[in-house]
């Protein structure tokens, strides 16, 4: 009995799983998405986008700028005054030189004030800038 | 000898790490990472927005002018022009000239909803040169 156990303890041991290439694979999967993590800063308002049919993806946009219907610009889930928008936005430019900038008006927000980012954006030295619209 | 290679062999068995612990963490991070990758996708139209001057030269260059007023009216050619029809009107400048870009001049009080739509048109026209100005 006593060597039938030992025996079985011995048999569990050898068919022990090799952990090596899950391991590994983990690890891969673990870099991955370290490197592919932008911590995209969210503007923290909901909006009404407007519908444009040609609307499309773009390559990189990762600071979100909203313009809400009572033309508050919201930055990084904060309120920003018009002629503060450009010093938020070179901060996050600076955070994560790569990225564009989206600006999600709403319908009924003012143009004046969507002007008044993409200038900032200008301002900040970011040429790519897109108008977020909703693909009906 | 044999004997003493089998006791190494045995004494590097027992050695091994136990790799367990770190393999939990390994995962909880992995957790965490797929977690909190944000994979935003917001879809939109892109900007070009001209200097001062570079806007000046546009117009002057005999660019389509779409001007939206206070009001929310569209303003092509001096008529008010239905947002509906937007697009057959910049589309029929678009056949006389295909190489002329479309300035859109925006009033201060207009809505983004009006902007996005001329976009929207100009570019079912055809035309993807489009510049925005302000008045």
């Amino acid at each position: 009995m006593r060597e039938s156990v030992a025996d079985q303890l011995n048999e569990e041991e050898e068919a022990e799983i090799n952990l090596t290439p899950m391991l590994d694979v983990v690890f891969i999967m673990l870099i991955f998405f370290i490197v592919t993590a932008v911590f995209v800063k969210e503007p923290g308002v909901e909006v009404n986008r407007p519908t444009a049919m040609t609307a499309f993806t773009p390559e990189s946009g990762s600071i979100f700028i909203a313009v809400t219907a009572n033309n508050e610009i919201w930055v990084d889930r904060r309120s920003v005054p018009p002629e503060g928008v450009r010093a938020a936005i070179e901060r996050l430019h600076a955070e994560n030189p790569e990225g564009g900038v989206v600006i999600q008006a709403d319908n009924e927000a003012y143009n004046e004030f969507v002007i008044t980012v993409m200038d900032a954006a200008k301002a900040a030295g970011i040429t790519e800038i897109t108008l977020a619209a909703a693909p009906p | 000898m044999r004997k003493h290679i089998a006791s190494i062999k045995h004494d590097q068995d027992d050695n091994e790490i136990n790799l367990t612990p770190m393999l939990d963490v390994v995962f909880i991070m992995l957790i965490f990472f797929i977690v909190t990758a944000t994979f935003i996708r917001e879809t939109g139209l892109d900007v070009n927005r001209p200097d001062q001057q570079q806007a000046q030269v546009v117009q002057e260059e005999g660019a389509i002018l779409v001007i939206i007023d206070d009001t929310d009216d569209i303003w092509i050619d001096n008529r008010i022009v239905d947002p509906r029809a937007v697009r057959a009107n910049i589309e029929r400048f678009h056949a006389e000239d295909p190489d002329r870009p479309v300035v859109i001049q925006t009033g201060r009080t207009s809505s983004a909803e009006t902007l996005v739509t001329v976009m929207d048109a100009s570019r079912l026209a055809g035309v993807y040169n489009i510049s925005i100005a302000s008045q």
